[in-house]
């Protein structure tokens, strides 16, 4: 079972590198620029 | 007893849609500026004798502005007057070519036929997009507090439609959507310029904000005598209603006893006292010098902290004893859309002057109202991108004299546009000017951000979930910056006081 979720998570890790690189350069600066700002979406919230 | 029931400060667009509204429900408010005219960014500048504005030069979903004079009982009409624009864009590009957007969706299609039939007829599929995502989106969200998921969840489930023409765009960046509707280079890089609209740059600019490029296609104006016809209109209501207004007051401190707000603190150290303190000042600065790090939990500090500011844009104003070569309200210098996201990686980012890859929006309101230069005269406002502080050197030593001579021989060179002969005044607002004048963290004139991590919930609350009784207005609270965002959020703030105070 233990080694059925590794694969998946395996599968899962390298469709998304996979993904990522198909994708243009302006969607991966889009992407980069939000995902920078999610750990201070929290603090934001509250202000 | 309090001084006042409502202190406003800053009598920007929010302020003043806040101010006249909260007078008129029986508040008794006093609206304070550190400058000697009403208006915020939407001021004027005189030289001479030719007028200049200092902010936003075109008002569009003119519904909002009719909004807070209806909800004050007044006619717009009988406070400002419009005049209509049309084209709403000329566009020069790097080959000294000319031509322009009319507001008519066909009249548009016949334009942008001239350089791709296919793309013709996504211009059609987009502005039937535009229309629908305008009408049950955007036009709902303008006046809306979406400052708490709940608040915002709530807009979402009375109006099901938004989420149709929002969320699909929400996760796209502005290029994105674009470039899936249009392929010419030159139409997509004449759409594209709108992301700067909002400082930021086409790659990086969400994607719902693309429908701006169908937006102006509802119809655009100019106020008659200068944009600052519209403050000092909502201003004269709020003095007929009884509000007072006290320029040239500097507030260097909101005061607080526990979590109240008390009022506010002079820089002469007059203190005023009142329950309720609304500013429309920058929330950076409102948190971080007006209340300080001492006075607001971690947390929100750290909040605070992480906001990012837009790019700054330095306006240089131009008066001339002759009608330029230019036939458009508003004339676009063309860019390709690299260069656009270029400018802001390779230059903003590593604090470089633009040079030659610097674009730039040129308004002429001389040309759509006589009343702001002499017979024959004209005025022009040259809208660029720059860092606040470049390598390069300091505003004030000396680098706006050799922005104004860099940028004015670009135009000659790059766009074949002689801006120099009959050269009668000019003056530049740089980031450092903009900063002192509107207090708009390094000279951001677009101020916060505004992509989706700096939208609704996400962009500091209209009501401070700090102190009981302070709440924000204008271009750093939602909706954003621009004409009918600002007025918007003075609506929203005012609804919000109202279910607390009303």
């Amino acid at each position: 079972m233990k080694s059925a979720k590794k694969l998946f998570l395996l599968v899962a890790v390298a469709a998304m590198a996979a993904g990522w690189f198909t994708l243009n350069e302006s969607t991966r600066r889009y992407i980069v620029h939000l995902a920078k700002q999610v750990p201070s979406l929290p603090y934001r919230y509250f202000v | 007893m309090s001084d006042y029931d409502a202190i406003v400060v800053g009598a920007g667009l929010g302020g003043l849609t806040a101010a006249s509204q909260l007078q008129n429900k029986g508040f008794k408010t006093l609206l304070l500026d550190h400058c000697d005219q009403v208006g915020g960014c939407c001021g004027s500048m005189q030289i001479g004798d030719y007028k200049f504005d200092t902010g936003p030069s075109v008002v569009e979903l003119l519904f909002v502005i009719d909004e807070v004079f209806t909800n004050i009982g007044r006619k717009r009409e009988d406070y400002i007057e419009w005049i209509d624009i049309d084209p709403i864009y000329g566009f020069v590009d790097n080959a000294g070519k000319h031509f322009s957007y009319p507001t008519s969706i066909e009249g548009t299609r016949e334009v942008i036929a001239k350089f791709s039939e296919e793309d013709a007829r996504a211009w059609d599929r987009f502005a039937d997009l535009g229309a629908n995502a305008l009408e049950k989106a955007f036009n709902i969200v303008m006046t809306q507090p979406m400052t708490t998921l709940s608040a915002a969840a709530r807009v979402m489930v009375k109006n099901p439609a938004m989420m149709k023409y929002m969320a699909p765009y929400m996760l796209k960046s502005f290029q994105q959507v674009l470039t899936g509707f249009f392929k010419d280079d030159s139409v997509v890089s004449s759409m594209c310029l709108q992301s700067y609209f909002i400082g930021l740059p086409p790659c990086l600019a969400p994607g719902y904000i693309a429908f701006l490029a169908y937006s102006e296609h509802d119809g655009i104006v100019y106020p008659k005598g200068g944009m600052d016809m519209i403050p000092k209109g909502i201003c004269k209501a709020f003095e007929e209603d009884g509000g007072k207004v006290q320029l040239n007051s500097t507030v260097s401190k909101i005061l607080t006893e526990g979590k109240k707000v008390t009022g506010v603190e002079l820089e002469d150290g007059t203190r005023i006292s009142s329950s309720m303190v609304i500013t429309n000042v920058n929330a950076k600065v409102v948190y971080e010098e007006m209340l300080g790090k001492d006075r607001i939990p971690g947390w929100a500090y750290k909040g605070v902290k992480s906001y990012e500011v837009s790019i700054p844009a330095p306006m240089i104003m131009l008066g001339v004893d002759k009608k330029p070569d230019l036939e458009c309200h508003h004339t676009f210098c063309h860019s390709s859309i690299d260069n656009m996201n270029s400018i802001w990686f390779d230059n903003f980012k590593e604090n470089k002057l633009l040079g030659d890859k610097n674009f730039m929006l040129i308004c002429t309101p001389s040309l759509s109202d006589d009343s702001l230069a002499p017979k024959g005269h004209h005025t022009l406002n040259l809208v660029s991108f720059s860092p606040y502080e470049p390598v390069e050197g300091d505003w004030d030593k000396g680098l706006r004299e050799k922005y104004l001579e860099d940028i004015l021989d670009l135009m000659k060179r790059k766009f074949g546009l002689d801006l120099t002969s009959n050269l009668k005044v000019a003056e530049v607002i740089d980031p450092k000017r903009f900063e002192r004048r509107f207090l708009h963290p390094r000279g951001a004139v677009y101020g916060l951000q505004q992509d989706l991590c700096h939208s609704a919930m996400f962009r500091p609350g209209m009501k401070s979930r700090i102190y009981d009784g302070l709440y924000l207005t204008g271009a750093s609270t939602h909706l954003g910056g621009g004409v009918a965002p600002t007025i918007g959020s003075g609506i929203a703030a005012t609804d919000l006081i109202m279910k607390d105070r009303g």
